[in-house]
């Protein structure tokens, strides 16, 4: 099965099907509602049906020309002649890798994955391929995540000690996915809090699948008392900065770091992300059972490079291709 | 150690000051003696007393090739962890992850590891070593262990903030405190002090620098009060040092606290001959026929290792002495100015070359002192030093009994904040730095300036500025701020740009000041005196 990668995402010509491309096309696979994955509007669309609703929500009133087909998780479907199935991936709800078998070869695509249990949605399913084409958003070795429950703890313990000294928590998390993971955290544990709107709007779609967030109430722009904040990266400066009152806590992949502070300002560093850690990724490849690997996203290069020292054939097209450009 | 490192997360996570203090305070209290010596020495980033002439040696390469070996890691993809982590403590806890036997580090060991660490001679030894204790501690006490030997434990605690826990934790007063850590540049034994209630009776140590009387910088001759209250010296484009003389034996500190005394080995076999015990503040300058160089002249000297006694030197050294603080046993730091005076010259004056008396004159009126300046800048110094008359020796103060008047418009000290990659045949290093001053505990940009630098200390600064970045804003990389430099500059004015309210004009480098830590670089407020003293029409 032939495969291009290009600026605009991962081509498969055999099929003629796009893999989250971005920018316009005939055929597309969404993997999830992410904008890096699901920003352009397609003539086909193959998704998991909570990432097509997600993807409705974004492109409202773009999609008249657009046929979406909603494929449930473990059900095979026929494409130009190769069989297509969606697997679970654990990130944000939707999310699903896809597994391509066409004239006996297996070609898993896992789009944005980790392996650890997530807080919201389902796990990951270990899909067996030949070829793998893997996410490496944190793929060096100084990455290490939180398990769920003890990232639960945290989000949990930092809000209640903020609430007891009189100052107000807020956590910074993704608009999809992270925000609505810390708010069924915050909702489960029954600390009151409040969510931004660009958060809030999804809130009912993950409490739908199972993930309710209950005694949340929407933040109008006032730092709440007594209650905790969940706001988008991107908002939180202009909200605290000065602000005594607020102690600001940073979930994420990138709160790995130390200089995570410097970057957001945050006092509370807590590194649960919806990406695997560098060993999940390796334990992912190594489950997957591939022995040819393309690496995407993130730290590319630097994964291929280490895939390839420890025996795998690993390439990094992406950037490869760039350069060639580039050049 | 283990516990250390908890306190420094917490710490680190911790915005408030306050907080900060509270926590570390706790911390202190709860420590033995030796433990307190030892846990304040690794907090503020020193392995050993600042006064102690030991050295790890441990560069990044070591650091480098130990995690390698002991992770079983790639080079390319180490180098890119620590680039992209930014600190090499850090970088190195995160690559052990999961990989140590998690076996408990006390304090003790850790001392007793860094003395090993001094003791080995050969690199490949002191890696050997790193290795086994890479593969032993937990990864987080590792990380600030490695940030001991990098010498800063980047956890937003200013020395000025262990000083105020080292108070609270005793319930001695902070200025106390200060002022003994200011006499004895010694927080750990500042510490005992204070929780003995001894802190009145400390004094000086031979051989441990204690913290350098400051002037404060005026722009001309109208900013001196009374000018017949003033003992004038010249200002010298030197090295500030103290040096501690006792028994044949002899050591210089520049006011980093760093031993400089192998850079200077004629001077150092000077000082050895001097009779009885003292400690004496100057400043070591380059010399020639009676006369001083540009200070350029000895720059090459600090960045070397060691300087061979017998070869032909290029600009050989004196120390022009002009204060003393400590003579055979008996501290002079209260006594008048005029006294401390009277028993230097008494020292040396049997001294000669390369040990020196600075001249010491004074003025009736502020013509006078004109004329002075004027024929300090003709002898190639760089202005003059007013010292108040009957004025105590103040270690660590910038009170305003000294006074320094430089040229008319003085360079500042700043302190590099970003950088970014030059042009043409700069193309591969970074050569644009972005700089700041000091703004009560953070710091402001004033300027930018494209490098004065020679192309060897341009490749130098690149290496070093790569180590502390912290993030990249497409070409610009923001850095630490660790590097200081000191700009000339046309003139000061007003500007949106930076955030400090400021721009320098023309500001351009005049060199690495690697003696000194950004904790002494110049502050936004000298920036506005600038800015208010010169002359409205000082175009360029």
């Amino acid at each position: 099965m032939r495969i291009e990668f290009t600026g605009d995402g991962i081509h498969l010509p055999d099929l003629d099907l796009w893999l989250d491309p971005r920018s316009e096309c005939r055929r597309a696979w969404i993997s999830h509602a992410h904008r890096d994955h699901a920003g352009a509007v397609h003539q086909e669309v193959f998704g998991t049906a909570e990432t097509l609703e997600f993807y409705r929500l974004r492109h409202e009133g773009a999609l008249e020309n657009s046929t979406l087909h909603a494929v449930p998780y473990g059900q095979s479907w026929e494409l130009a002649g190769a069989r297509l199935t969606a697997y679970p991936a654990a990130h944000i709800l939707g999310a699903a890798q896809l597994l391509v078998e066409w004239r006996g070869e297996r070609l898993l695509y896992t789009g944005d994955i980790k392996l650890r249990s997530p807080l919201c949605g389902r796990s990951t399913e270990i899909v067996r391929a030949d070829r793998l084409i893997i996410e490496s958003t944190f793929g060096l070795p100084v990455f290490h995540f939180l398990d769920r429950e003890p990232a639960r703890d945290r989000i949990v313990s930092f809000a209640r000690q903020c609430l007891e000294e009189d100052r107000v928590p807020v956590f910074v998390g993704h608009e999809l996915g992270r925000g609505q993971e810390i708010a069924h955290v915050l909702g489960q544990a029954g600390v009151p809090f409040q969510a931004h709107p660009a958060i809030a709007q999804h809130l009912p779609a993950y409490a739908a699948a199972g993930f309710p967030a209950p005694g949340w109430s929407l933040y109008e722009g006032d730092v709440p008392s007594g209650a905790a904040l969940i706001l988008p990266p991107r908002l939180r400066p202009a909200l605290t900065t000065g602000n005594r009152r607020v102690r600001v806590a940073y979930v994420s992949g990138w709160a790995a770091l130390d200089n995570a502070r410097a970057r957001t300002g945050a006092e509370e560093l807590i590194p649960y992300s919806d990406h695997a850690d560098f060993e999940e990724l390796m334990a992912l490849v190594k489950a997957v059972g591939a022995e040819e690997v393309d690496v995407v996203h993130g730290y590319a290069e630097a994964f291929a490079r280490i895939l390839t020292l420890r025996g795998w054939l690993a390439r990094a097209p992406q950037r490869a291709r760039l350069e060639q450009r580039n050049g | 150690m283990d516990e250390l490192a908890a306190i420094a997360e917490r710490v680190a996570s911790r915005n408030s000051r306050l907080e900060k203090i509270r926590c570390v305070a706790e911390y202190l209290r709860s420590l033995s003696d030796e433990d307190l010596r030892r846990a304040l020495r690794f907090l503020s980033g020193r392995p050993f007393s600042p006064g102690d002439a030991r050295r790890l040696a441990v560069g990044h390469v070591s650091l480098r090739e130990a995690v390698i070996a002991a992770g079983g890691w790639d080079p390319e993809t180490v180098r890119l962890c620590i680039r992209q982590v930014g600190d090499i403590g850090e970088a190195i806890g995160l690559l052990l992850h999961g990989k140590t036997e998690n076996r408990p580090l006390s304090l003790a060991q850790a001392e007793r590891l860094y003395e090993e660490l001094a003791r080995t001679r050969r690199s490949g030894q002191k890696e050997d070593l790193l290795r086994e204790c890479f593969l032993r501690y937990r990864p987080l006490t590792l990380k600030y262990f490695v940030k001991v030997i990098t010498g800063d434990l980047r956890i937003g605690l200013q020395e000025r903030m262990l000083e105020e826990a080292v108070a609270a934790a005793s319930g001695a007063s902070p200025a106390l405190v200060r002022q003994a850590v200011h006499r004895t540049g010694d927080l750990a034994e500042t510490a005992l002090a204070a929780r003995r209630g001894t802190l009145e009776q400390i004094c000086p140590h031979l051989f441990r620098p204690l913290d350098f009387m400051l002037a404060r910088p005026i722009a001309s001759a109208a900013e001196v009060p009374d000018p017949g209250n003033w003992l004038i010296e010249d200002k010298y484009d030197g090295i500030r040092a103290q040096a501690h003389v006792a028994d044949g034996r002899a050591a210089l500190f520049s006011r980093g606290f760093a031993e400089v005394t192998a850079a200077f080995p004629e001077l150092a076999a000077a000082l050895e001959r001097m009779p009885g015990s003292a400690i004496l503040d100057g400043e070591i300058v380059a010399w020639r026929e009676g006369r001083t160089l540009p200070f350029s002249a000895l720059q090459q000297r600090l960045a070397r290792k060691e300087v061979p006694l017998f070869l032909p030197l290029e600009a050989p050294a004196a120390f022009i002495a002009y204060d003393l603080l400590l003579r055979d046993g008996r501290e002079l730091l209260d006594e008048p100015i005029e006294a401390r005076r009277t028993e230097l010259e008494r020292l040396l004056l049997a001294a000669g070359e390369p040990l020196l008396v600075a001249p010491q004159c004074t003025a009736a009126d502020r013509d006078e002192l004109e004329r002075l300046f004027d024929q300090a800048r003709a002898r190639g110094n760089e202005g003059l030093v007013l010292k108040r008359r009957g004025s105590r020796y103040e270690a660590g103060r910038r009170g305003g009994a000294w006074l320094k008047w430089k040229r008319p418009l003085a360079t500042l000290d700043v302190v590099i904040t970003a950088a970014e990659q030059g042009h043409g045949k700069r193309a591969g290093v970074l050569s644009d730095y972005t700089f700041a001053v000091r703004a009560g505990d953070r710091f402001v940009n004033v300027g930018k300036a494209y490098s004065g630098l020679t192309d060897e200390e341009i490749r130098e600064l690149t290496g070093r500025l790569r180590e502390l970045a912290v993030a990249r804003a497409g070409p610009v990389l923001l850095v630490r701020p660790e590097i200081v430099l000191e700009v000339a500059f046309n003139g000061v004015q007003k500007s949106t740009r930076h955030q400090s309210g400021f721009a320098l004009r023309f500001p351009r480098i005049v060199r690495w000041r690697r003696d000194k830590r950004p904790e002494q670089i110049d502050d936004l407020d000298r920036v506005r005196e600038i800015y208010q003293n010169q002359a409205p029409a000082s175009g360029c």
